[in-house]
């Protein structure tokens, strides 16, 4: 049974994009992450256009980002201070990376910048995670050198405009959030990512957060920016296809919550290292898509119809 | 979706060509295709009838052509050059006002001075080296060279093939009885909607000695039609109305479970 996309113009298999879904889903929830790094190329090797990939998975991300929160929320895990200013640099990174993006859609090399920065990115987790699972005692000693930085006065607490964040118990200058926000904002407008992999390791080593308080503000803030980059490309590339957002936000919710429970009673590092080789692999097929020449070297698309 | 609504039209030529007495009746199933959720392409069939004086025998020499043309369309072709090892996109071409679904079909092959003296056709014929371009109005960008040019004519002929939009046969058109006809036109799912052509020609001596034309619809309907229309008139809302879905579903899946976990 498929099911006609309205905005991607193509009809894709129901059942597909439910695995699809499901299983993108099932393995964020398992592991704590967003899943937008392994959706949007998936999508794209499904056959749903570049720019609708990017446009719609942002639009999953915030949903996902929401179930995730309100654990983290009730807990008192969010340091809501520190996630207003990081999307104020988010703000406007992500309007300047939906500027990047809808100029990279008129040149035509959208397809190619964006297989080469999912190759690079997931390269990067695949391998961090690899390195990780292979290593856990030395995972656990750098555990403990992260809490030693907490106090640990680098860069960030010289630089001008100090704010006393109660949360985190921190008194840093705001510009380095606002830097990681605009940042994280550019590369969630182009990439359809939320991207917490990127913006963890940098709340932990540049402005120095507890732990505890990453992940809830992390993803307090992931729901901001991925909203905003929904409406963002909604209202400028007209990319996000709502009926595919339905489809993948209706079974990732469902597999992230099975994630959880599955990550419950299988910790392991033998399935952290399996979502290394999966993300490896998604690396390799874009690699190999770029490296291969193609079997039709010349590509057609509809700028405009005439009436 | 209405089918079997036949139209039919007789055109008499008696007055200007006395010698030969011939009518040309035509008709097709639909006079509008609609895409819709569950849409996979469909079958178009336009059938017809070529003589009037069922005693007189199908000349040999005579031909029916037909040629459907979709709505017009700016289209930019891009090639891909080896950069480094990765194969990128390079030069790009524009074509303007090119047909976004092109169908020819005749009862024999055609020549190509045929086509290109009575100004039919887009396709290009493998057994000439011509090629006629006068019909695509192209924005060559930085190609000067003529053969590159043609590397590009023929590669847009092809993708638009591969993708089952274009498409130039002589072996579709069904004759039966001698002066009946009936041919079946794939329409696939990837067709752009808008206004189609239907040209019928009636071919004498490698002469069109009628011509016939009529016109049907591919129109979107149903939710998916709503989506897209509210999607280009209400960018906004329809981001915002996006969200909405997202963070209901959301926040109610992790309710949901929640409540789940505790049983």
């Amino acid at each position: 049974m498929s099911i006609y996309l309205p905005i991607a113009e193509l009809s894709v298999n129901i059942f597909l994009l439910l695995s699809l879904g499901g299983v993108v889903g099932f393995l964020s929830g398992m592991f704590g992450l967003g899943g937008g790094f392994l959706m949007t190329p998936l999508l794209i090797f499904i056959g749903i256009p570049t720019n609708v990939a990017v446009a719609t998975s942002a639009n999953q991300i915030v949903a996902s980002s929401i179930s995730g929160t309100l654990g983290h929320w009730r807990q008192g895990l969010v340091d809501f201070k520190m996630g207003g200013v990081l999307l104020i640099g988010a703000f406007f990174g992500s309007i300047l990376g939906v500027w990047i993006f809808s100029r990279l859609v008129a040149i035509g090399q959208i397809d190619t910048v964006i297989s080469i920065l999912y190759f690079a990115l997931l390269t990067g987790i695949g391998l961090s995670m690899l390195i990780e699972s292979s290593k856990v005692i030395r995972d656990r000693i750098r555990r403990k050198s992260v809490k030693q930085k907490i106090h640990y006065h680098n860069w960030a607490h010289r630089l001008p405009f100090k704010v006393r964040f109660y949360k985190s118990k921190l008194y840093i200058s705001i510009i380095p959030p606002i830097i990681i926000g605009f940042v994280i904002g550019i590369l969630s407008a182009t990439m359809g990512i939320g991207g917490a992999f990127i913006l963890i390791p940098a709340m932990i080593y540049f402005l120095g957060m507890p732990t505890s308080k990453v992940i809830g503000t992390s993803l307090f803030q992931i729901i901001f920016i991925t909203a905003l980059v929904t409406i963002l490309h909604a209202t400028t590339t007209f990319a996000v296809d709502a009926v595919l957002a339905f489809f993948l936000i209706l079974s990732s919710v469902i597999g992230a919550q099975v994630g959880v429970l599955a990550a419950n009673k299988l910790r392991g590092e033998e399935i952290r290292a399996l979502l290394a080789i999966i993300v490896l692999g998604v690396a390799t097929k874009i690699a190999l898509d770029l490296l291969v020449k193609p079997n039709e070297i010349f590509n057609l698309s509809v700028i405009r119809l005439v009436f | 979706m209405i089918r079997q609504l036949i139209i039919v039209f007789y055109i008499l030529i008696g007055v200007l060509t006395p010698s030969i007495s011939i009518a040309l009746v035509i008709g097709s199933d639909q006079e509008e295709i609609y895409i819709d959720a569950n849409f996979s392409g469909e079958e178009l069939l336009v059938f017809g009838a070529f003589y009037s004086d069922p005693s007189q025998s199908r000349d040999s020499k005579s031909d029916i052509l037909i040629e459907v043309v979709g709505p017009l369309e700016d289209v930019a072709l891009r090639k891909k050059d080896s950069y480094f090892g990765f194969w990128l996109n390079s030069k790009s071409v524009t074509f303007r006002d090119v047909p976004g679904f092109y169908y020819l079909s005749s009862t024999s092959e055609l020549t190509n001075e045929f086509l290109t003296s009575n100004q039919i056709g887009l396709l290009e014929k493998k057994k000439s080296e011509m090629i006629d371009w006068s019909s695509l109005t192209t924005d060559w960008g930085s190609i000067i060279n003529e053969k590159e040019k043609e590397e590009f004519y023929n590669a847009l002929i092809r993708t638009k093939k591969d993708e089952s939009l274009y498409k130039q046969v002589s072996d579709e058109i069904e004759i039966i009885d001698g002066n009946l006809f009936r041919s079946y036109i794939d329409i696939p799912n990837t067709v752009p909607v808008g206004e189609y052509n239907v040209n019928l020609y009636l071919i004498i001596d490698n002469e069109v000695s009628q011509e016939y034309s009529y016109n049907f619809m591919v129109t979107r309907v149903g939710i998916e039609e709503a989506i897209y229309t509210f999607s280009k008139n209400y960018p906004f809302f329809y981001g915002l109305i996006s969200l909405i879905i997202a963070i209901v579903i959301g926040w109610s899946g992790a309710e949901i479970f929640k409540r789940f976990r505790k049983v």
